[in-house]
């Protein structure tokens, strides 16, 4: 049994980088990630953490030393959100492609403009679709748990990737929690050997070339290319498993059990579910068993794991339900509904029977979840079943 | 790179034609004074408005020995010397039509040919040049240093005619060494092969494509990590000025503020050369790009450019300075010393590095254009030392050429009016002055003056 701690998300991130023994860590401070940028800098100077903190001069640069850092064999960390991972976004971008294993959380926040500065996940559903595994978490301990995890999914050889570990701003960096703190050997066990460039490095004592130009229309470079495109998308598939295995491995050492991938909630004798992500889970979780309590046959699925997308296990979440209404924190604007509905929307394709499906949109730029609004999420998707479905996304906090 | 030799240099704007060197020699190689037995002459035609010499270079790799059918001449190596074996000759004259600097002559009163051996290390020529216009001096002595290291960059690569960042990467490589990690942004260096192309790379040290905006930085967190687990390892960035003054400048700026170990060189080719000859910050005043086109309008940038070491300096950079490739043994001094910078913080090279591509201008004139830019001030040579605290011009141009010199010889300032003529003039004067400044003995002492 860990030390029992009371902190919010972001100190228990700072706690779960001081249990996983980076190399180099590199923050800039943003709101709503400042708090966890400054308690890592607390716990280098207490030695706490015994990393070498480089504060840059702005995210790009964060990414950027961290990547060289990685090259040279380092375990890094770094946290950022919102224009912060606009500006890191060069690097970012890159950075999946170049297999390179680093650990960074997105402490969420709503995209400018308007202006804002509160929690909404805009930011890391943004930057979906650039080869980062991506996890969210819904609880303080969640986060710390799930920091040290992350390094361990980065660096396994049938994985070789980035990883996201994404908490809500507001609601998770600054909402305060018991958290136990695992003790430092048990997850020095836990972790293993560190070896984060066997398959790319810029070191002397095996010189290569990093990056070469690839592809162009002939010779080998279309089909080499190729290769690397799969070669990553093969990462991203080997990591369901990857993410399962240590989840599992997770909760043997440390009696703590989360779903990895995507978690099912009174599901089993569900008509129909309601799909959540993040931290709004804990209401949405609360407003089904208010509506149990009143016989309605009412499940959660909450995802915790975006990227790689967790089809099979969503499938099998869905095959259970009549009809689903998925709540998002974020915006498609392609799409006017939220990134999560239209992505299940291709998990549905692959069922059996078509099922109403309802897109609900709500929390954005700090705004509250409540029990209230999972109740009305509730009902229309309860309504779908009787041939009521809406032809729009809903926004939950339109008429607050 | 081979050996530096002896040889005997001379300097055309020093010599009178007296014909003192020529006599001297004749004197000592055959004890009379006739013109016809000396080894070296002098000439000039009426429109020249130097003397002109005819002497032996001693070359690295002499034409006349490859082109002797009979093996009489040899290159000594140990002293340099181009021998000629009058027991082996067979009196062809090939050798006189090989060399291209009349080093080697027919003899009409001997009839055979003759040439300069350096009177053993102690040329009668040279001490009887009263102006001073010879020299007996080894030349190129770097190469008798670092010749006979590895070329780091791969032979073949794909860069354009005449190409400066070539010339740089092989010296900076070969002087510095395997034990680095090198990174060349997007750019002509990387456009030429030095990270690769599908899988094959042209650097024999771990080099790498940073982005252009975060070269500095991914070298400080590479260069980081050594230090955390003990290992010396030496950081080379090779970027273009788009990647060092332009997009590239912040994680610059940052690193040097931070006192990064790195060996920073900025290759100024004056634009971005690589995506097409377009106009960056460093592109001079009055210069044609494809993006400061040449027009009713508009004649070309109508801007000066960013004074890149300048602003190093005042990051106040270990180690910060200018070079330019015809003054060699001044850039592997600089290396020297950016070297021993690195292991305590920021060095910082700008390379002055024309483009006969992107210039406009016949490559075979790419050392004398870089040359002119300096012996008109407009590329002054300088280095800057933290500990001293103020710069040190490092080539002194006693009397600097004007500008239109250098300007008339590049295709891209075909254009330029008088009025623009004036104004380059006076800005280069003026930007003399401000560098001369800093010059001053206390620590940038010159810079109140200077704002």
């Amino acid at each position: 049994m860990g030390k029992i701690l009371v902190c919010d998300g972001n100190e228990a991130a700072a706690w779960g980088v001081a249990r996983s023994k980076p190399d180099m860590v590199a923050v800039f401070p943003i709101t709503p990630q400042s708090s966890l940028a400054e308690y890592i800098s607390q716990f280098v100077a207490d030695g706490v953490i015994k990393a070498d903190l480089m504060d840059v001069e702005g995210e790009h640069s964060v990414l950027s030393v961290l990547q060289g850092a990685c090259l040279a064999g380092a375990r890094t960390y770094t946290a950022s959100c919102g224009q912060g991972l606009a500006f890191m976004f060069e690097p970012y971008f890159r950075s999946a492609p170049l297999r390179l294993p680093l650990v960074m959380s997105i402490v969420t926040r709503d995209g400018i403009t308007p202006q804002s500065v509160w929690g909404g996940q805009q930011d890391a559903m943004t930057v979906r679709e650039t080869g980062w595994i991506h996890m969210y978490c819904e609880t303080c301990q969640e986060i710390l748990d799930t920091v040290i995890m992350a390094y361990r999914i980065a660096e396994n050889r049938d994985v070789m990737l980035p990883v996201n570990v994404n908490h809500d701003g507001n609601y998770l960096s600054y909402g305060v929690e018991k958290v136990e703190l695992p003790e430092e050997e048990e997850v020095d066990a836990f972790m293993g050997e560190k070896n984060t460039n066997w398959h790319v490095a810029l070191d002397p004592d095996r010189p290569m070339g990093v990056d070469p130009l690839t592809g162009g229309a002939g010779g080998v470079g279309p089909s080499l290319f190729v290769s690397y495109r799969k070669g990553h998308c093969k990462g991203m598939q080997n990591a369901l498993r990857v993410i399962t295995e240590v989840h599992e491995e997770w909760g043997e050492r440390f009696g703590r059990y989360y779903a990895p991938l995507v978690e099912e909630y009174r599901l089993d004798d569900a008509d129909y579910a309601i799909v959540t992500i993040g931290s709004m889970s804990g209401a949405g979780k609360d407003a089904v068993d208010a509506a149990r309590e009143e016989g309605e046959k009412v499940g959660l699925i909450k995802i915790k794991t975006f990227r790689p997308f967790p089809l099979q296990a969503l499938r099998d979440a869905l095959a259970k339900v009549k009809a689903v209404g998925v709540v998002d924190r974020s915006v498609s604007f392609a799409w006017n509904s939220g990134p999560v509905y239209q992505e299940l929307l291709s998990a549905l394709y692959f069922l059996d029977n078509r099922i109403p499906a309802v897109s609900f949109i709500g929390g954005l730029a700090g705004a509250d979840i409540t029990i209230d609004h999972f109740k009305r999420v509730i009902d229309t998707t309860a309504r779908t079943l009787q041939g009521e479905v809406p032809s729009e996304c809903i926004w939950l906090n339109e008429n607050d | 790179m081979g050996k530096g030799y002896p040889t005997i240099a001379f300097y055309p704007e020093k010599c009178n034609g007296c014909n003192d060197c020529v006599e001297a020699c004749a004197q000592i190689k055959t004890e009379t004074s006739e013109p016809v037995h000396s080894r070296i002459s002098v000439a000039k035609d009426p429109d020249d408005e130097f003397y002109g010499l005819s002497l032996c270079r001693q070359c690295g790799d002499p034409r006349c020995v490859m082109d002797c059918p009979a093996r009489a001449l040899t290159k000594n190596e140990d002293t340099g010397v181009v021998h000629w074996d009058e027991t082996k000759c067979v009196n062809c004259q090939i050798c006189t039509l090989a060399c291209p600097y009349a080093g080697i002559t027919y003899n009409r009163i001997t009839d055979q040919v003759m040439k300069c051996d350096l009177c053993n290390g102690d040329p009668a020529c040279v001490k009887a040049c009263a102006p001073m216009a010879l020299e007996y001096k080894i030349g190129a002595e770097i190469y008798n240093t670092w010749g006979d290291l590895e070329d780091l960059f791969v032979p073949g690569v794909g860069a354009c005619l005449g190409c400066n960042s070539e010339l740089i990467m092989r010296h900076t490589l070969r002087r510095i060494g395997p034990n680095t990690v090198v990174a060349t942004p997007p750019g002509c260096i990387p456009g030429v092969g030095s990270v690769g192309v599908n899988g094959i790379t042209s650097t024999k040290t771990p080099v790498f494509h940073p982005l252009l905006t975060n070269t500095a930085s991914m070298l400080a967190g590479v260069k980081r990590y050594y230090n955390r687990i003990g290992r010396d390892v030496t950081m080379l960035a090779l970027a273009g000025d788009g990647g060092a003054a332009d997009v590239g400048f912040q994680s610059l700026s940052g690193a040097a503020e931070r006192g990064e170990q790195m060996i920073f060189v900025c290759v100024d080719n004056e634009g971005y050369m690589n995506t097409g000859v377009q106009r960056s910050s460093t592109t001079p005043y009055g210069a044609w790009t494809t993006t400061t086109p040449v027009g009713e309008a508009l004649q070309g940038k109508t801007r000066d450019a960013k004074p890149l070491p300048l602003l190093m300096v005042l990051h106040s950079c270990e180690y910060v300075a200018t070079a330019a490739l015809p003054f060699m043994e001044d850039f592997y001094m600089k290396l020297d010393k950016a070297i021993e910078a690195s292991k305590r913080g920021m060095a910082f090279i700008h390379i002055f590095s024309p483009c006969p591509t992107g210039w406009r201008f016949d490559p075979s004139q790419l050392i004398e254009v870089a040359r002119k830019g300096v012996e008109t001030n407009m590329v002054p040579l300088w280095e800057y030392e933290n500990d001293l605290g103020r710069i040190n011009i490092t080539h002194v141009v006693n009397e600097p050429l004007p500008v239109v010199t250098y300007l008339k010889s590049i295709g891209k300032y075909r254009h330029l009016s008088d009025e623009q003529l004036v104004y380059i003039q006076r800005k280069t004067d003026e930007r003399f002055e401000l560098l001369k400044k800093f010059t001053k003995e206390s620590k940038l002492e010159g810079l109140s003056d200077a704002a």
